[in-house]
């Protein structure tokens, strides 16, 4: 099922119908690489902006000729300018997400990773650089990077609940975090804190399986987690669904509210709804930010 | 045993485990319902969540109950229950005869006895005595041994179709000399016979005597006769009694040979009387296959009885050439033989095939030339086997080739070509008269009426036995009537029609008696002793003594004499008695039967039937401990959440759905081919070619009928489905008006079954198109190869004589008027029935007035499939001719498919155009 050949392939098909995702570029000197991006501003780059009227500071060098010839004033011309973005994915791979409830729904981590190279490939279409967080792949251009993201998705993380991984976040970037979020929130809220400070925006999809927000269990039950980690019984099940329910909503109102203050997008993606709707939606919260900005 | 309640135990100290149920009970109601583990993600949301209340810590008081059910169910069924234990062991300890009259007169109750004998012998059993058994109507010596040894042969004993007698009582007297002393039970049928004093007196000499008897009154039946058109049925019962009605039932086999139930009546006794009458009318057909009358409610031999001769008449069987549906009723050519024959035989009608099977004593051929091998080869088996065949003469035998150089084995005799005809317009002489019967001929000293003549004939090829196989000549020495013996059976043909058409014989009233004489009726009597002097009898089957024929295996034959008059008994047993072909039944109760009730002495006790036997009930009660243990685990499974909204139990009752199904056969494969295609084939009028196995000319006829239905379609009210291919091996014919039959030479020649199935066709009314193919390179006739397949096919069928297709033939009118019709090729040699000879032409019809009916036949070579067929975009399929030329043939071609297919559909309704004007006159318009 989540082997990196049929995971690439189902996620090419997912990003086939999308146009390539151009990600919002915030513009920090520090980050700002070369790509073929267009900033609709003049800049370093390959393709032709404008001429501009030689100005004072401008050096000899940068004169085109040709265009100065025609009259008697100096022209400069100036190329747009070009950056890529980077983009730095982490989808949970924790035993918990290896979960479904019925066997036509996916499993949760099934869908994240799927949504998350989709993602990725629609980035790398538009010349974006994805990578993931942490030390282990940092974001790259091109096809191949894409093959390394499909292989490093598929493993398979030991624990139950993983927390974010936060570590060596390339400052200004942007990131996508896919994940159930039933683990501790004080990794998120860490995770989100240290980001922000970092001035990384970005996107938060939480992933839940049908029976997660239902919750249509009745009599005596031993609950356990699916590493076997956790385990807690109750003699009516059916009792507990109300306080569950609450205790579900809760955790959901803290990450949006932690989303708002970060900066960052809060999603909510169910397994039996289409990975195309979670997509799309993952596509416009990538692309707000830039259409605001821009 | 001890007996608490009414109910006894064999075990009672058993029951002190009862004592431990309210042990039981603190125990079981502890334990709380296993719980389910689930694995869930969310359990992380949960930790800390405690459940409000403390419930379903402990079982349910309903679920203990079912469980303390369960086990005191188990104890008391251990401990061995016994409902209606006996307790009257009133009678002494020493040996026991228990006595049986075991004759049929008790056949009925035969069950109660056995139940109430098998409550003796456990008595016997449990008193530890030995017992005996003495079957009066079956005497041997006793044997006295233990009564679980009679228990189990007890159901080995069967009432006999007879009664003790005086002998047999006095050789069951004879078996007991020297036995000791013993008590005696009698176990009696209700009637008295000799002897039986003579016994009691004998067995009460040695002990008790107890005397078990039903209060029923017993129904016998004497044999049905046949009187003044119904079945007169008398029932008779030994002892007067109070009004009653009793159902008597025919009992025979449906015309499919199945045992049925025909027809009840119903007999009532008048207060007090001993017998009651009934009369039955039955048609003769179902009168023919009664086997047995019974009583209803009743298994008696007494109460049965077998039919024989006596009610049987002569099946007839009628087949014409082909029935001329439109023609008027006098034209059928059998009219005059069914008003001949009605009054006195049963008349079967139907094809060859199907009245074989039935058996008629005579077969009826009117004016049928042409047998296919399997009908002739059924024919003559059924012939050899004893039947009778008449055939009449007709045009349609005067037309074939029957009998021409060889005789056939259906003939008596050879025939001359042609016929005669004497006394028409165009022949000399006058109509001939029949000359008086010969001294050998079977219709001798019949009168012959004056006004009797002959128009014409078949002739007979004079032979060197041709003059002993005449039986009926006219005055001119002609043979009128022969016939020839072969085998058991014989064969007979009237050398003119069975109708009026030929001579005015049918019309007279010697027909009748000639036919009477030949396929005579004969309601025989029951003989007298003395007319069966000297014969033997063989039993075909017995009865036993519930009434159930059997087959005779090899029991000895009877002397005539004694069937009629020699009491029933193991040398005389009732049944079915075959001599020769003659059949007669022998039955229990004769009309001077003796039935007088018995009656006992007044020191006797008589006890009836009603002991309400011993019944261990510890099966029940351990069936129902089981029950309640299965109940206790659908409920626990239900408690501990796990049999309902769980993915397993939407399993269980999904298998249970499934095993539900599959045990219903589904009905979408219960339809088979056959019936998918009558369906297909009725829905809708639909042509039909047949497969020649050659794939070329099969898809051209295909697509030449698809052609030819559009056509129909597109001009005229006639609207078929897609064309059908026929296979004449497997598939029904009867559905499709129209076969077109292209000729190849290496198609394969059909069965003998096909063969049969295509002569049913031709003769209900079907019409097949023979297309040769080859009208471009060959004339008409046996000159191709095609032409000599299509003779060689065409050779078993029942074709009548043929004609090239005359111009006012009514193919030339039906849709579009036409004198041609070209298929691929445009020969004029298009043959068809042939016309009557007597159709002229009146003065001022443009048309005769030609036979009615649709002929059975068209015969070509034109290809016209071929010139209809269309591809499937609707263009033509192969070229026909050159230019504007080819196409108008092409068109004639299809107008003349229209005509065809226009006649098949309307038959002579153009012909009967010509009567327009003669009507309208009538109707003085």
């Amino acid at each position: 099922m989540s082997t990196p050949q049929t995971l690439r392939a189902r996620a090419e098909e997912q990003a086939a119908s999308l146009p390539p995702l151009l990600a919002r570029a915030e513009h920090l000197a520090g980050a700002v690489l070369l790509g073929d991006h267009g900033r609709r501003r003049a800049g370093m780059g390959d393709d032709f902006w404008q001429y501009r009227p030689a100005q004072m500071g401008d050096s000899r060098r940068m004169i085109d000729h040709r265009r100065s010839a025609r009259g008697d004033t100096e022209f400069v011309r100036e190329r747009e300018w070009q950056i890529a973005q980077s983009v730095m994915l982490w989808v949970d791979q924790g035993a918990s997400m290896r979960f479904s409830s019925d066997p036509n729904v996916p499993q949760k981590g099934d869908r994240a990773r799927l949504l998350g190279l989709a993602l990725s490939i629609l980035l790398v279409r538009g010349g974006e650089r994805v990578g993931l967080t942490g030390t282990t792949l940092p974001p790259r251009r091109g096809t191949a990077q894409i093959l390394r993201l499909a292989e490093m998705l598929s493993e398979d993380g030991p624990d139950d609940y993983q927390p974010p991984e936060h570590r060596a976040m390339i400052p200004s970037a942007r990131a996508v975090f896919i994940s159930d979020f039933m683990g501790d929130t004080s990794a998120v809220k860490t995770a989100l804190t240290k980001a922000a400070d970092r001035g990384v925006r970005g996107v938060m999809l939480h992933v839940l399986d049908p029976s997660e927000e239902a919750f249509p269990f009745r009599g005596r039950t031993i609950f356990e987690s699916v590493g076997g980690s956790l385990r807690h019984e109750t003699l009516k099940a059916n009792d507990l669904k109300a306080r569950y329910l609450d205790r579900l909503a809760a955790r959901k109102d803290e990450l949006r509210h932690l989303c708002s203050v970060t900066g960052w997008h809060y999603g909510v993606h169910h397994t039996d709804a289409s990975a195309q709707t979670a997509l799309l939606w993952l596509y416009r919260a990538m692309d707000i930010g830039r259409g605001v900005a821009a | 045993m001890t007996v608490l309640g009414g109910i006894g135990f064999t075990a009672p100290w058993l029951l002190l485990a009862l004592l431990a149920l309210p042990i039981l009970w603190i125990i079981l109601r502890a334990v709380p319902p296993a719980p389910i583990r689930r694995r869930f993600p969310g359990v992380a949301l949960l930790l800390g969540l405690s459940d409000d209340e403390s419930v379903s810590d402990r079982t349910p008081w309903w679920l203990l109950l079912l469980r303390m059910l369960a086990v005191a169910a188990l104890i008391l069924g251990l401990a061995g229950p016994v409902l209606n234990p006996s307790q009257d062991n009133a009678q002494g300890d020493g040996p026991l005869l228990i006595v049986l009259d075991g004759s049929w007169a008790g056949a009925t109750r035969w069950t109660q006895q056995s139940q109430a004998i098998e409550a003796q012998l456990t008595r016997a059993s449990r008193a530890d005595r030995t017992v005996g058994f003495m079957d009066l109507s079956r005497p041997e010596t006793p044997v006295f041994q233990s009564a679980d040894v009679w228990r189990s042969r007890l159901p080995g004993f069967a009432p006999a179709p007879w009664q003790p007698n005086a002998d047999r009582t006095a050789r069951a007297m004879g078996a007991l000399a020297d036995a000791e002393r013993f008590d005696t039970l009698w176990f009696s049928d209700g009637l008295d016979y000799d002897g039986r004093g003579g016994l009691l007196a004998a067995l009460q000499k040695r002990g008790a005597v107890e005397v078990y008897q039903t209060g029923a009154n017993v129904l016998a039946m004497t044999p049905a006769t046949y009187v003044d058109g119904a079945i007169a049925l008398t029932v008779r019962r030994a002892a007067p009694g109070p009004g009653r009605d009793v159902t008597l039932q025919a009992q025979g086999r449906d015309p499919a040979g199945n045992a049925a139930l025909l027809a009840t009546a119903m007999a009532t006794f008048e207060d007090g009387a001993l017998s009651a009458r009934t009369e039955l009318a039955l048609p003769a057909e179902m009168r023919a296959r009664v086997t047995r009358f019974d009583i209803q409610g009743q298994r008696s031999a007494g109460a049965t009885t077998l039919t024989d001769d006596g009610l049987r008449r002569r099946e007839v069987a009628l087949i014409a050439a082909r029935e001329n549906r439109e023609g008027l009723e006098l034209l059928s050519p059998l009219h005059y033989i069914e008003q001949a024959l009605e009054p006195a035989a049963d008349l079967i009608k139907g094809s060859l095939s199907d009245v074989l099977p039935a058996n008629p004593d005579v077969i009826v051929l009117a004016d049928v030339a042409t047998l296919s091998d399997a009908e002739a080869e059924g024919l003559g088996d059924w012939i050899d086997a004893g039947g009778m065949l008449v055939r009449f003469a007709g045009p349609r035998v005067a037309a074939s080739d029957i009998s021409r150089i060889d005789e056939d084995p259906m003939m008596p005799v050879r025939l001359r070509s042609g016929g005669r005809s004497v006394g028409g317009a165009m022949s000399w002489g006058e109509p001939k008269s029949l000359a008086p019967f010969s001294e050998r001929s079977p219709f001798f000293g019949l009168r012959i009426p004056e006004d009797v003549r002959v128009t014409a004939q078949v002739m007979a090829q004079p032979d060197p036995t041709l003059a002993e196989r005449v039986i009926a000549e006219l005055t001119d020495g002609t043979p009128l009537v022969t016939r020839k013996p072969r085998e058991q059976g014989q064969i007979v043909l009237f050398h003119v029609t069975a109708t009026a058409e030929w001579s005015s014989l049918p019309l007279s009233g010697l027909f009748v008696q000639m036919m009477e004489r030949l396929a005579a009726s004969s309601a025989t009597a029951t003989p007298e002793a003395d007319q069966l002097e000297g014969t033997v009898w063989t039993p075909e089957r017995v009865m036993d003594g519930f009434g159930t024929l059997s087959d005779a295996g090899n029991l000895p034959g009877v002397a005539g004499p004694d069937l009629i008059d020699a009491p029933a008994g193991p040398d005389m047993r009732p049944g079915i008695y075959a001599s020769g072909d003659r059949r007669l039944a022998r039955n229990v109760v004769t009309s001077d039967s003796d039935l007088t009730p018995v009656s006992w002495p007044a020191g006797i006790p008589v006890k009836g039937f009603a002991v309400a036997p011993e019944q261990p009930i510890a099966g029940w009660l351990l069936s129902l401990a089981i029950l309640a243990l299965v109940a206790d685990v659908i409920a626990s499974l239900a408690l501990s959440g796990r049999l309902l909204g769980q993915r397993t139990t939407a399993a269980a009752a999904m298998l249970a759905l499934l095993g539900g199904i599959a045990g219903q056969p589904g009905p979408a494969v219960a339809q088979d081919s056959a019936e998918a295609l009558a369906l297909e084939a009725t829905a809708e009028v639909v042509l039909a070619h047949v497969l020649t196995g050659n794939d070329k000319v099969d898809e051209v006829a295909r697509a030449g009928l698809i052609g030819l239905t559009d056509t129909l379609y597109f001009r005229t009210s006639v609207e078929p489905a897609t064309p059908m291919g026929v296979d004449l091996e497997a598939d029904e014919l009867a559905f499709f008006p129209i076969l077109y039959w292209p000729i190849t030479p290496d198609q394969p020649r059909p069965s003998d079954e096909a063969y049969a199935r295509l002569n049913d066709y031709l003769r209900s009314g079907g019409l097949i198109l023979f297309d040769t193919r080859d009208a471009d390179i060959a004339g008409f006739g046996a000159s191709s190869p095609n032409g000599r397949k299509l003779q060689d096919l065409a050779a078993p069928l029942d074709i009548p004589p043929l004609e090239p297709l005359p111009a006012d033939h009514v193919l030339t009118r039906t849709f579009y008027l036409l004198q041609d019709f070209p298929g691929r090729h445009s020969s004029r040699d298009v043959w068809v029935e042939a016309a009557p000879p007597d159709a002229e032409q009146v003065e001022g019809m443009p048309f005769r007035n030609l036979n009615d009916g649709v002929t059975p036949v068209v015969i070509g070579g034109n290809d016209w499939a071929a010139a209809w067929a269309v591809t499937s975009n609707g263009a033509p399929m192969l070229p026909v001719g050159r230019g504007f030329t080819g196409e108008r043939q092409r068109e004639l071609a299809f107008r003349f498919g229209v005509n065809l297919v226009m006649h098949v559909l309307t038959g002579n309704y153009k012909s009967d155009q010509v009567h327009v004007p003669a009507l309208l006159d009538r109707l003085g318009q």
